[in-house]
Parts: structure tokens; sequence; C-alpha cells
């Protein structure tokens, strides 16, 4: 999936002369129908321990696309994410232990999040800047000593452990291939649904709340109600993101929503990519594939390679790795093209002090 | 009555350490506009630096002395090969870079020092004193006191020398004092190194009581945020305040209100920062700023 799209957004805004490749109507629409027919096939040829980690990659590309919804789209820092993926999947435990309906509990494990997330984003996005991420810090901080005291709804320190969504006798599947499958219906539907978001009207208006709030406010969008409904969706995304949680992971405990975690999904987002849905995905596999490799390196070593990581990727890659086929692209053009001085205008490479200040051409422009 | 003259004693020690943790971020801040995640990781590895020469023999007072020193080093080199490159651009990247240098730092430490407690060496015995008839422990008033010492020189430094009054330039409009022929950068790196100092006197002080451990100071940290949000960024004194307030509410509510006890008493100074946003959102002390577009 994340490959077949990144090839497909690279090259969007590169040549205006010839129609780009991923323009001509039978690639519009056989690109999607391939992607359908891997991701419906794929649960069924792969092995047991490569579908459970899929899904897993699944959850947490969800939750760090809630992230990108508030963070990279809307430009507002938030440290607090994964607290919305525990409540969600406090929601999802307790209302399984309870036997409610479940559609009803996921309805639930949208909307309590989403509550919780509304009444924070209200109070922080009341100060500019950085102020939201001061706040949100305080969520996984907060969150952690109030899940273990609520031990009535959350089992305290032990945590609660819910298996559902038992696979049913007809499909003829083994449980991993059914968790794969609900992963890859209720995630493909949320990031089809943030893609149509983050590209039309509210997602414009995310942009230039973004880019500069007083040019927001002039243009009669309120930077204030945009923050607060894109903190509010993510904390939605976070809540989904936390059902599809328990749904594969089966357990949670206040540790889920630790600290260390908040920092390791924020990250996951920029790795993969700030304001970026591809980067979203990447972002996710980053999350549950690096701490593996990096607990097989050492386990002591794991925080300091993360913090490493994002350091370089921080300097060399801005845009996270969903932007490597546009700088690869861009790289080679210069190459190419090189001796003229007009070729490079502006590529950020060029202008080392505000090479960072340039937000990411990211997919969100050009589709008007 | 003595159990609460108590509780505000030592609501104004740790009030007073998340006063200098909050002091440093807005120390950074006022220079370079960004807010730095990582002041609370640079002071535990300037802890650790302490806590290994004290191993080594060296007496507690020399020890602390050397990781301040060392601290200024780190906080200088820190803002010029890393901080500087983003530092002009947009604020978002470079707090990520701030959070990416605090996973760093907690993982090098955690990495050559392990993750487990550590005892640290406290510079004030841990006797009380009677007074007016209540017993107050030394540390407390101890800890506070080297807070306002060490406040009292930065305010000195900043108001009556040369370089205070270069560093103030920088902070106000770094254009106009580089066309002035302040050295910009050098003077950046100045502020960083003295927040980084405060920090790690911070930091000093209180690992006897939390031990010292990579993640010690992730909790001062969310209480130095928020005593920056309730105090303003723009006010240093309103911040002291603000920090000294939550240190004392924090105490009080852990004992007084049975709901939040000692475990939830991190909830306190966030549930007085959403009050205060909703009703006062530029901070208790702040000024609204307004931008011109």
């Amino acid at each position: 999936m994340a490959s077949a799209s990144s090839v497909s957004s690279a090259p969007a805004s590169s040549a205006p002369s010839a129609p780009p490749f991923r323009q001509r109507p039978w690639v519009r629409w056989a690109l999607p129908l391939l992607l359908l027919v891997v991701l419906v096939v794929a649960p069924l040829v792969l092995s047991e321990g490569v579908n459970e980690t899929l899904a897993r990659i699944g959850v947490f590309a969800v939750a760090v696309l809630g992230l990108n919804v508030v963070m990279g789209y809307t430009g507002q820092v938030s440290l607090g994410q994964i607290f919305f993926l525990g409540v969600g999947a406090y929601v999802t435990a307790y209302g399984v232990q309870n036997d409610w309906n479940i559609v009803g509990v996921f309805a639930l494990a949208c909307l309590i999040p989403a509550v919780a997330g509304l009444l924070v984003a209200l109070a922080a996005a009341r100060l500019g800047g950085l102020a939201i991420a001061m706040v949100t810090i305080a969520l996984p901080i907060v969150g952690v000593p109030l899940a273990k005291r609520l031990s009535e709804f959350t089992g305290g320190s032990q945590g609660l452990s819910a298996r559902f969504a038992e696979t049913p006798e007809w499909t003829g599947l083994y449980d991993d291939q059914w968790q794969l499958y609900v992963v890859l219906v209720i995630g493909g539907l949320v990031f089809v649904l943030t893609r149509a978001l983050v590209r039309g009207k509210y997602g414009r208006a995310f942009a230039i709340v973004r880019g500069n709030e007083n040019v927001a406010s002039s243009m009669g969008i309120s930077p204030y109600r945009y923050k607060v409904l894109a903190f509010t969706i993510a904390s939605l995304i976070g809540g989904v993101s936390g059902f599809l949680y328990m749904l594969v992971i089966q357990y949670t405990s206040p540790e889920t929503m630790s600290f260390g975690h908040s920092i390791e999904l924020l990250a996951a987002m920029v790795i993969g990519g700030a304001g970026s849905i591809v980067g979203s995905l990447l972002g996710g596999a980053y999350y549950v594939l690096i701490p593996e490799l990096t607990n097989q390196v050492d386990p002591n070593l794991t925080s300091l390679l993360q913090g490493a990581i994002l350091l370089v990727v921080l300097f060399l890659l801005p845009g996270g790795l969903a932007s490597l086929p546009r700088a690869l692209t861009r790289g080679r053009r210069r190459t190419r093209v090189g001796r003229g001085p007009a070729a490079t205008p502006s590529t950020p490479s060029s202008t080392t002090g505000s090479a960072t200040a340039e937000p990411a051409p990211t997919e969100r422009q050009g589709h008007a | 009555m003595g159990t609460f003259v108590q509780l505000v004693v030592d609501g104004l020690s740790t009030g007073s350490i998340y006063a200098a943790i909050a002091l440093a971020i807005v120390l950074v801040n006022q220079a370079t506009g960004l807010i730095n995640f990582a002041q609370g990781g640079m002071a535990v590895l300037a802890v650790y630096v302490a806590w290994v020469l004290t191993n080594e023999g060296v007496p507690l007072i020399l020890a602390i002395l050397a990781s301040i020193v060392f601290s200024i080093v780190f906080g200088a080199v820190v803002e010029r090969f890393l901080m500087r490159r983003f530092e002009r651009g947009d604020p978002d990247t470079a707090v990520v870079v701030t959070i990416g240098l605090l996973t760093l730092i907690t993982g090098v430490a955690g990495w050559l020092w392990s993750y487990n407690n550590q005892q640290f060496p406290s510079l004030f015995p841990l006797d009380t004193v009677q007074f007016l008839g209540v017993s107050v422990s030394i540390r407390s008033i101890g800890n506070t006191v080297v807070i306002i010492v060490v406040m009292g020189l930065l305010q000195a430094l900043f108001v009556g020398t040369k370089l205070g009054l270069a560093l103030r330039a920088v902070a106000i409009n770094p254009e106009s004092a580089a066309f002035s022929g302040l050295p910009v950068g050098r003077l950046l790196m100045v502020g960083w190194g003295l927040a980084a100092a405060l920090g790690a006197v911070a930091g000093a002080l209180v690992a006897p009581q939390l031990t010292l451990t990579p993640g010690m100071l992730d909790n001062a940290l969310v209480y130095a945020l928020a005593a920056v949000i309730l105090g303003g960024l723009t006010s240093p004194v309103g911040v002291v305040v603000a920090a000294w307030i939550i240190g004392i509410l924090e105490n009080l509510a852990a004992v007084y209100v049975p709901f939040i006890g000692f475990d939830l008493k991190v909830a306190v100074p966030f549930i007085l920062l959403f009050v205060v946003l909703v009703v006062r959102p530029q901070g208790l002390f702040g000024r609204k700023s307004v931008v011109r577009v």
C-alpha cells in the first residue's frame, strides 16, 4: 500500500508539460483497484506472524494519522495523542467485558475520546503557538495515574484484557486473517475519510491556520475553531485506533498511554512524514518495526537509537520518509539541469538557514 | 496547623525546583522563541555527571559545581550544533528537535548508567528544625534558599552587567542586536548555557528526594511547563510565583483532597491551568501579545 501510493504522489507537481503518469485515466483506476486486490489477497497468503505485524502497523498507522490531522496538517504540536488511544482502548475493553453490543462499543470508543479531546482543545487552543504542546504533554502524564486510580473501570495497574470479534464460522478464516481484515476495513475507511477531509475545504482551512493564523483570521477562518476541530478529529481517530488496539493486542494497561509511548508516536509521525497520508502509514510501520529492530540490537539502546534516528531524519529529511521520492527526483533533476541558476530556486537544501522553515509542499496542495 | 506549615514549606521547596526549570525554559524561549522540552533531560545529564564524580570521591559541592560547568558547555554546544539550524525555521520542527534531544539524552543516560534508581547524596541534612513550634525540614528551606540565591544572581547578571544587557538585546530583537554589532550566535550559546546551568542546580537539589533515574525530571518538566503557561512566557517573576503556587497547592491537595492523593497530584497544576486558560488566556501575569500582520 505504502509503495503504491508513494509512487503515485511523487511526480505530482514536477512535470507540467507531459501528462503525469498518474493522471492518465487507466492509471487512476488501475492503481486503487490493484491496491484493493493486493489488500484482499494478502492476508490469505501471508504467514500468521506477518499478518499480526501488519495488523499492529494498521493500528498505529491510524493513531499516527490522527496525530497528523492536528500536527501535520494544522500545525499544532500534540504530545497527547497516545492518551486518546488509551481511552479508546479502555472504553472498548470495559464495554466488551460488560457484554455491550460491539457496534455501540465502537461508537463509544470514538465518541468518548472525541469529547475528551474537545474539552482539552477548548482550553488549550486558546493559547497560541506552542502552548498546545505544553498542555497536551500533561495528558499521558496525568493519564497513567488516573487509569491506575479508576481501577473499577480500568483494572488498575494490572489492566484489562478483552477478546472480541471472534472469527465467524462461515468465513473459514484464521484469527489473524480475520483481525487483519477488520483492521484493514476500519483503518482503510478512516484513511479514506481523512484523506477526503484534508484535501477538501477543511483541509485548506487547516493549512492556512498552520501557515499563518493572522492570515487565516483575516480570511474569515477562525484559527481557534479550526484548531479545536482538528484536535477533536484527531482525538476521535485516536479513539478508533484504541478500538483496533484492543482488537489486535487484546490487552491494555496504564502503560499503554505512557509518556514514552506518546513521544514515540510523535517521532513516528515526523519520521513517516508530517502532513502526509502515506507518511502516516510509514509512521505506523516505523512505530511497530523499529523498536523490534533496536531491541534485537540491544534493549538498552532502544531510546538512544530512537532519539538519534529522529534527529538524523530532521536534519537530513525534514519532510520525513514520505518526502523521500520527491527529494530524490529533485536531486536527479538538479544534476540534470544543474547548470542554470534558475533551476533550483526553491530547493530547501540550497538555503541552509530556512531549510526547515518551508513546510514541505505536501499532497494537499495542488488538489484544489 | 503543624502539618499545614510543613506542607507549605515543602511545597515552596518543590515549587522552587519547578521554578528553576521553568525559568530555564523562559530564558531559552526569550532568546530563541522556542520551548526546550529537553531542559529537564539536560539537567538529569548534569546530575549524572555530578553523581559519577562523587562516586570517584570528589566532594559533593565540587561535583555539583563541575556539573554546572559541564551544563554551560553542553547547553552552548547543543545550541550551536543542534538548535542553530532550526531556530529560524518552523517552531514546530524545532520543538520536535528538542523532543528528539530529550529521547536521545534519556537513552544515553539509560545506556551508560542503566535505568535503575541511583542514590544521590543531599547537600543538606535531613533533620528538621523547630520554628515557631512547627517542625520544618532543613532540606526544604535549603533548596528554596539556594534557588532564590541563584535567581538573584541571574537577575543581577541580566540587569547589572554588560553581558546581561547584550543578552536582553538579543532576546528582544536579534536582527537589531546583530546590526549593533553584537555576536548574536555566541550570545545565544551563552543563553542556552545559562539555562542549562539553572537546570543543573535544580536537578542536583531535587535528585536526593526523587533518586536519580534518566526520567527523573519528566514530571518536573510538566510542572515547569504548567508554571510557564500560568505565569505567562513574558514574565519571569510570574513564572516563579506560579511555580510556587503549583508546588504548594499540589502538596496541600495531596493531603487534604482525598480523591487526589499523592498519585494524582500531578493533575493539580493542570486543573488550575484549565481554569486559568478559560478565564485569563494570557496567563496570570503575562501580557496579551498583539501581532501585526
